[in-house]
């Protein structure tokens, strides 16, 4: 068995908030939008805790950002610069999740310090950090305070787009949570990449390599 | 001691009949000649020998005076006529109309004083008649009371015997008389020039101002009769006096009239009259005027209603008062034709407080405005109206309302300060440019064919809302559609809570069941900037085809997209169906795996 020290102790404390804050803003978000369905909380209630862990969050992303460009690790989400050589690695990965993973063969992907997610993750983590989530931020910092980022609003299109931007992220997040907590048991034991996530050492089976 | 009676018993002494001169000297107690009547001085002989002289003098130097005085004055009276009341006729009626207290009661059982003063001929022009020139159905002979029905009947009737000196001709040089002589129930002479006293009217304007001349009739007891209205023309000069017009004169609002004009005006009703008066307070008034015309007041007006208020229904006529007396609640001058709304308002936080000695609470006008009023728009915030006086609301409502200012704009104050009124979402089509509601003529032009959608049967549905939204915001047209949340009735925003009672509670609206996203309008203004009202169908608010035509209005647990719901229930169930679906194919090759392991050790 070898560990490999995969997640700084920043970037674990940076992903844990970013779950609570994910679950609860979830939760209150949840609870704003179905209020006639809903009632665990008052209306009053979760709107202030939504604005709460909204802004632990966007002081979370910027936490990820400081840490990422000073530590000059962003380059772990950014894919191959190459268009063959990044489609040739996600379809390399498609491959096992869709086909090799049932026959047990490896994953074609080993995670390192400096080249930490496989093409896909890599995709779809981009997507996130860099449009997703700070759309997200944003669309939630202009409902915060409507008359404040009125110009901003009106920009985007109304209140009513903003909102609808806002939810339709919430409906991404929301079915990718569904995806990464599945994607997280997949180590070489269920619960490796998630005991990885708290200690920060990723076991490796040394007979998958 | 000296004078003495026929029939007398007197003593010694020389006895001069006052009567006729004659000297009787009397020797011993004896009785006077003649009887009770004469009159005798008792003088000695020698005493009239003193007098006579004097006598003489008095015949000769005071006699020729006298007699010129009287000549002198009986001259005068010739140039002047004859004194009436030094007529035998006269002094046969004033021997009995001179005492005090004699009243007539006539059929109506009205009472009238018959009493005739001299005094009341001091001034008067008709001295030179007597009292049958003009009472002419009474004579020496005749002297039954006449059978008049009442006073005016009586008047009237002396009335006529004017007409015997002044003809038609006469009378109608002044413009002010062609209704005496062409009205049937004209008012008789005396309402004006007075019954005895008659004076000249030339008198009257060289020494009388303005409104006492003015004053003169109009301060009598008389009216005309417009269209079947009866219309006083009396003016109570004392209600003058106190009006803040007190300086004024008569002529000064009632311009076409002066002591030279007094034109006759035609109006088809009082109420016409009313409105021309009105006319005169702009003279003055230009700013008041210039808030008026654009007020709801005006239009109608212009519209041709004649209801709606001028000038003198709030300020009155001669008794205008003081603007302070407006804003008390027994001055408002509103209540006279809005009295519902007044009642709403007296239970209402402001009615309460006013009520209470507050005078600062707000009135009618406070929120409408005196002069300005515009129509009631219930589809927008009175928020600007609130804010006036609530300069601190945004702050309060801060301390606990996230986006208060935002709240305060899109939601009116009376939805929630106003507790179980009816609510309704407006969307307003709304000039760009300006910021108002559009009016329905220019949104109609622009829907073309299409306009009739507004007023379908069963509202206006997402799809109709797109097309409106499309010609509306399309090229040129500079409209937007502009949503607010305020009460269905306007009726009810009088109803204002206090503070305590209003709502506070977030569910009220954000929430997709509250009572506000279940009545939907469409709003535009008629030409005098009434509002009027298409229905819409409720769903509209949660259709994706809304997304764009109520872009700015969205309302958080409200009126979310319901389109969305589906695709977050399909998101969600995608997003778990990939995992599960990812764990049943494992479950299923996991024999392929573990003969692949097995492979792989060896």
């Amino acid at each position: 068995m070898k560990k490999i020290y995969l997640h700084p102790l920043p970037i674990r404390i940076w992903h844990w908030v970013n779950a609570l804050s994910f679950l609860m803003l979830i939760f209150t978000g949840l609870q704003i939008r179905y209020r006639d369905m809903m009632r665990v909380m008052s209306f009053e209630t979760s709107v202030d805790v939504h604005n709460i862990f909204g802004f632990v969050l966007i002081f979370n992303f910027f936490i990820w950002l400081l840490y990422y460009v000073i530590s000059g690790k962003l380059k772990i989400y950014i894919p191959a610069l190459s268009p063959r050589k990044f489609i040739e690695g996600c379809i390399r990965q498609a491959i096992y999740y869709g086909y090799g993973i049932f026959r047990g063969e490896p994953n074609p992907h080993h995670s390192t310090p400096d080249n930490k997610f496989n093409p896909m993750q890599q995709m779809a983590y981009l997507n996130i950090m860099a449009m997703f989530l700070p759309l997200q931020l944003l669309t939630g910092l202009m409902m915060w305070d409507i008359k404040g980022f009125s110009s901003w609003i009106t920009l985007a299109g109304g209140i009513k787009i903003v909102d609808t931007v806002h939810v339709l992220i919430f409906l991404f997040f929301s079915s990718f949570l569904f995806v990464h907590i599945y994607l997280a048991t997949l180590g070489h034991t269920a619960t490796a990449h998630i005991k990885a996530m708290f200690t920060g050492f990723e076991e490796e089976d040394e007979h998958s390599h | 001691m000296f004078r003495f009676k026929g029939g007398q018993t007197v003593g010694k002494g020389t006895y001069w009949n006052l009567s006729n001169g004659e000297g009787i000297d009397m020797d011993g107690k004896r009785p006077l000649p003649g009887g009770g009547s004469v009159k005798y001085l008792r003088l000695p002989s020698g005493g009239m020998f003193v007098l006579g002289p004097f006598l003489g003098l008095l015949f000769v130097c005071l006699l020729p005076l006298m007699s010129l005085v009287i000549a002198l004055t009986l001259l005068s009276r010739v140039a002047l006529a004859s004194d009436a009341l030094s007529s035998e006729e006269a002094g046969k009626c004033l021997s009995c109309h001179s005492s005090e207290g004699m009243v007539k009661t006539f059929k109506n059982n009205e009472n009238v004083s018959i009493h005739i003063a001299k005094k009341h001929f001091k001034d008067t022009v008709h001295g030179f008649l007597s009292c049958t020139d003009c009472h002419a159905d009474v004579s020496l002979d005749s002297h039954p009371s006449a059978q008049y029905k009442s006073i005016r009947d009586f008047a009237a009737s002396i009335s006529r015997s004017c007409r015997n000196c002044h003809t038609d001709d006469q009378i109608l040089a002044k413009p002010m008389h062609n209704q005496a002589v062409s009205r049937a129930n004209a008012p008789p002479c005396s309402d004006c020039h007075g019954s005895h006293s008659i004076r000249k009217s030339s008198e009257l304007k060289q020494n009388a101002s303005n409104s006492q001349y003015c004053l003169s009739c109009h301060q009598k007891q008389f009216s005309v009769t417009i269209n079947g209205e009866k219309v006083s023309l009396s003016v109570n000069e004392e209600v003058l006096r106190q009006s803040v017009h007190s300086n004024h004169d008569c002529t000064d609002c009632h311009s076409a009239f002066s002591k030279e004009a007094h034109p006759v005006e035609k109006f088809g009703s009082r109420r016409e009259l009313s409105i021309s008066i009105s006319g005169a307070c702009k003279g003055c008034h230009q700013d008041k005027h210039k808030q008026l015309e654009g007020s709801i007041h005006f239009s109608m007006l212009k519209e041709g209603n004649l209801k709606a208020p001028v000038c003198t229904d709030c300020h009155g006529f001669h008794n205008v008062g003081r603007k302070a007396i407006l804003e008390t609640v027994a001055g408002v001058p509103c209540k006279k034709c809005h009295e519902n709304i007044f009642e709403d308002y007296k239970e209402s936080v402001h009615g309460v407080a006013k009520m209470s000695g507050k005078n600062a609470a707000p009135v009618c006008s406070s929120c409408h405005f005196a002069h300005e009023v515009k129509p009631a728009l219930i589809s927008r915030s009175p928020g600007e109206t609130c804010l006036g006086c609530h300069k601190k609301a945004v702050d309060i409502h801060s301390e606990w309302l996230p986006n208060a200012a935002i709240h305060l704009e899109a939601v009116a104050c009376t939805a929630c300060h106003v507790p179980n009124a009816g609510m309704r979402v407006y969307l307003n089509a709304t000039d760009s440019a300006s910021g108002l509601t559009a009016s329905a003529s220019k949104v109609k032009e622009l829907l073309g064919a299409g306009h009739t959608a507004l007023t379908g049967r069963d509202g206006i549905g997402d799809r109709q809302m797109w097309d409106i939204y499309q010609a509306l915001t399309g090229k040129g047209a500079g409209m937007s559609i502009q949503t607010t949340l305020g009460l269905r009735d306007s009726g009810e925003s009088h109803h204002l809570a206090s503070k305590g009672k209003a709502v506070r509670q977030c569910d009220n609206c954000h929430n997709a069941n509250s009572e506000f996203f279940k009545s939907v309008a469409m709003t535009v203004v008629d030409n005098n900037g009434r509002e009027e009202f298409y229905a819409v169908k409720p769903q509209v608010l949660s259709s994706i085809f809304a997304l764009l035509p109520l872009n700015q209005f969205y309302v958080m647990g409200g009126t979310r997209v319901k389109l969305l719901d589906f695709l977050g229930v399909f998101m969600v169930i995608a997003g778990a169906s990939f995992p599960a679906a990812h764990i049943m194919i494992r479950i299923l090759t996991r024999r392929l795996r573990s003969s692949s392991k097995h492979t792989g050790r060896h």
